[in-house]
């Protein structure tokens, strides 16, 4: 009856696919830049089809398509891993903190909510990196600030009715301090919707880089899935989109897929009553 | 009429009766009370001054005074001028006090001498209702209830001092207990009467006064209507409440442990549930307390949890306007209210959960300042939705186990330990696979136990129990509210039964409060 990773892992199948495909994915952009090559050098050779140099041939500029795609990958998954991280560290500070305090301190942090959530987002993201021109730090600092609000609010309203559940009145008469009941019991009574939250933030960080880089707007320096589909969209005349438009739409499909597998698996290792052991 | 002084009396190294004084007035009926086997039989031999000559091996030391006499002194011939004919005695066991080979008419003209015609003994016979017409039949040609009443009768009919009737009516049917008490209570007008008894109705229809006797010691003594209504000494409450009256509502329950002879310390404190370390040293004295004499340390049963004047309001809206009333140690006090009654509210206030606009909160008899560890570790609750009330992320362990990692007892080992003992005491199972199992793995009655072990891991001394079986079946409710009938046997715990369930209240409950708009009203429990 024990929770153990492994035997969900066993029992579910999805959770097993997400796993695998994220660290397929992972090992890949660890890996291949080790000898693939560097994904910024030139050649002659433009526009090759896939074969044995350039497993997926090359580009406009002569780049090995191939090496360029592990390295955006890489920009990728850090940007919605750090995104992940980042928003969501923000979402529970400010809603656990809002619902559980109370008072003043509440109203200020839901009228700065609101007044985020009142402003489009995806507007301003693209008016300052126009500006900006962000690369991947930057551009995980700028994500994060715009997507925390949504999930701070959800979890401060979900802290509030935590706190009125039975089991934290019964922790409360057995003499539980207030530290006691905020990490014990309502941080991982929010388990599963700080996974949510996690798993959503990163999938809209995925999209949003990849989406900034391909109407071309972030730093151009940083290779990313969204520059690669970007580049390869102006020759989409040329049979290379094949070769070189669809990997990475297939890579970004393959992120956002193994992240609610896990998101799935990480709902279930948090709340028993999702085991049907 | 009869005074007894420093009475101890030992059965080779056995103490059965220890430093007893006590006195009898010419007119009073003293009931003697206890359980088997605590001196009560051998304090009215004593004085029949059966035990005083050394006979067999047991040694009488004191004075037991008759009048001017000290019967502890006297010789044996001068015994015989006062047996039977001022000191009477009904003996226990009907069945072989009387010679087999006499009529009744012979056993009784024995008493009165030969040359007595036979009418008073008939009358006397009559009065305590024996069939006349029998008066020549041998003891085996009657019944037992026939015999008791003959043996009633001799110790009537030579109009003693003193009568002492050593469980006159242990084997009577109820209609003939009634009678022959009535009987007993005409003929004992102008006598003192010692009653020995264990029938705790014989002693509170026949007696004024009662003492109650636990290993060879007076615990409690007063006006027979005083200790039956509201008894000090938890001894006496245990006797009470193990009694089956016809007036009682709640479960039976009996004294924990048996019965030993003590020589340090206080008799009871064993079997005490509120027993402190001076009761183990020390043994108390019999002291006045409010119109009772009690011997205990504690001043007898404790009030464990009180409320005074508690108010609360909710936007204006009284919801407790003035309540106050007291849990004592070892009792269950039902409270019944509709819904919305604002029970909750009061159990919430109760355990610190809910800001109080007035009043206070006494805890063994000290103002509680603060809702600490402290206090947590002596008053615990049980909500109304078990389901709720677990965590589901906890294992039963982890749940169980909760209030000792929040009091800090972080010694993993000791705690388990600890679980599994709790466990075993609400009747589940405390192996590996339960104790790793989730709350949603259970069923409502087990949840139930589950929530009852953690509310007991801190040993509270009271327990609140908010609407505890609300959510149960019939079949589970009784179990469940057996189980908190013997916690409370065994660990003397105080108990707020709150309920809207009057049949509930009436089973578990020694009193019943009913919260009504805001008040407390006292309620009859039958």
């Amino acid at each position: 009856m024990h929770i153990s990773v492994k035997d969900n892992l066993k029992r579910d199948k999805s959770a097993r696919a997400g796993l695998a495909i994220i660290a397929v994915l992972i090992l890949f952009s660890m890996i291949t830049p080790f000898f693939s090559g560097n994904p910024e050098a030139f050649s002659r050779s433009i526009f090759l089809r896939p074969g044995l140099n350039n497993i997926l041939g090359t580009n406009d500029l002569g780049q090995d398509i191939f090496s360029r795609l592990a390295h955006g990958l890489r920009t990728s998954l850090m940007v919605s891993i750090g995104v992940g991280v980042i928003a969501t560290s923000i979402s529970l500070l400010m809603g656990v903190s809002s619902g559980f305090i109370g008072g003043i301190y509440d109203i200020i942090v839901m009228r700065i909510i609101d007044a985020f959530l009142v402003m489009p987002s995806i507007i301003i993201l693209i008016l300052l990196s126009v500006f900006i021109r962000p690369a991947t730090v930057t551009m995980i600092i700028l994500i994060s600030l715009l997507c925390w609000p949504e999930g701070a609010r959800i979890i401060r309203g979900q802290t509030l009715a935590l706190k009125e559940k039975r089991h934290i009145y019964s922790a409360r008469t057995f003499g539980a301090k207030k530290t006691y009941i905020l990490f014990r019991h309502i941080i991982p009574d929010l388990g599963n919707i700080i996974v949510v939250s996690f798993i959503h933030n990163a999938r809209t960080a995925v999209f949003l880089e990849a989406g900034m880089a391909f109407i071309g707007i972030s730093s151009i320096t940083t290779i990313s899935l969204g520059t690669i589909m970007h580049n390869a969209f102006k020759f989409y005349y040329l049979p290379v989109w094949l070769w070189w438009f669809l990997p990475p739409g297939i890579l970004l499909s393959m992120i956002l897929l193994s992240f609610t597998f896990l998101g799935n698996l990480m709902e279930k290792l948090i709340d028993p009553r999702l085991n049907n052991a | 009429m009869l005074e007894i002084r420093n009475l101890n009396i030992s059965y080779g190294s056995k103490k059965i009766i220890k430093d007893l004084s006590f006195e009898l007035g010419s007119r009073e009926i003293i009931a003697v009370v206890g359980e088997s086997g605590t001196g009560k039989t051998t304090l009215a031999l004593s004085i029949m001054g059966l035990l005083s000559q050394q006979s067999g091996d047991a040694s009488v030391s004191g004075e037991i005074l008759f009048g001017e006499t000290d019967i502890c002194r006297i010789r044996e011939p001068d015994l015989r001028l006062l047996r039977w004919k001022r000191i009477s005695m009904v003996f226990q066991n009907a069945d072989n006090i009387l010679n087999p080979t006499m009529t009744i008419y012979q056993q009784i003209s024995e008493l009165t001498g030969k040359n007595r015609d036979g009418s008073s003994i008939r009358e006397m016979l009559a009065t305590v209702s024996f069939p006349v017409s029998r008066i020549n039949a041998y003891p085996h040609q009657l019944s037992i209830g026939e015999r008791q009443k003959a043996l009633v009768a001799m110790a009537y009919i030579l109009k003693p001092d003193l009568v002492i009737l050593d469980e006159p009516t242990s084997s009577l049917d109820p209609d003939a207990r009634v009678k022959i008490i009535s009987t007993i209570k005409k003929l004992s007008r102008d006598r003192a009467v010692l009653l020995v008894t264990h029938d705790l109705g014989t002693a509170r229809s026949l007696s004024e006064k009662t003492m109650v006797l636990y290993g060879g010691d007076i615990v409690e003594m007063g006006p027979t209507e005083k200790i039956f209504s509201g008894p000090r000494h938890p001894y006496t409450r245990g006797l009470i409440r193990s009694y089956p009256g016809m007036d009682r509502t709640k479960d039976l329950q009996g004294i924990r442990g048996k019965a030993e002879f003590i020589e340090t310390g206080c008799p009871f404190h064993p079997r005490c549930t509120q027993s402190i370390d001076i009761c183990r040293l020390l043994k108390p004295v019999l002291k006045e307390y409010g119109g009772l004499k009690l011997a205990c340390h504690r001043g007898g049963i404790i009030p464990m949890l009180e409320m005074r004047d508690i108010r609360k309001s909710y936007n204006k809206n009284n919801v407790l306007e003035s309540v106050s009333f007291k849990i004592y140690e070892g009792e269950t006090v039902g409270l019944l209210g509709k819904s919305g009654s604002g029970k909750t509210t009061l159990a919430r206030i109760i355990m610190g959960l809910l800001e109080k606009d007035a009043g206070e909160v006494y805890l063994e008899e000290e103002p509680v300042k603060k809702w600490d560890a402290g206090f947590y570790s002596r008053v615990q609750m049980i909500f109304q939705d078990v389901r709720s009330s677990v965590s589901h992320r906890l294992n039963i362990l982890d749940a169980v186990m909760e209030p000792l990692v929040i009091q800090k007892k972080v010694n993993r080992t000791d705690n388990i330990t600890a679980v599994k003992k709790v466990l075993t005491e609400v009747e589940l199972p405390s192996d590996e696979n339960f104790l790793y199992g989730y709350p949603h793995h259970l069923s409502g009655g087990e949840l139930q136990r589950v929530i009852i072990a953690r509310a007991l891991i801190l040993s509270p001394r009271v327990l609140i129990a908010d609407e505890p079986t609300s959510f149960l079946d019939p079949s589970i409710q009784a179990k469940v509210l057996k189980l908190l009938n013997r916690l409370q046997e065994d660990r003397g715990l105080g108990i707020l039964f709150i309920t809207h369930d009057p049949g509930v209240a009436r089973k578990v409950s020694d009193r019943i409060l009913r919260l009504d708009e805001g008040i407390i009203k006292n309620e009859r429990l039958n």
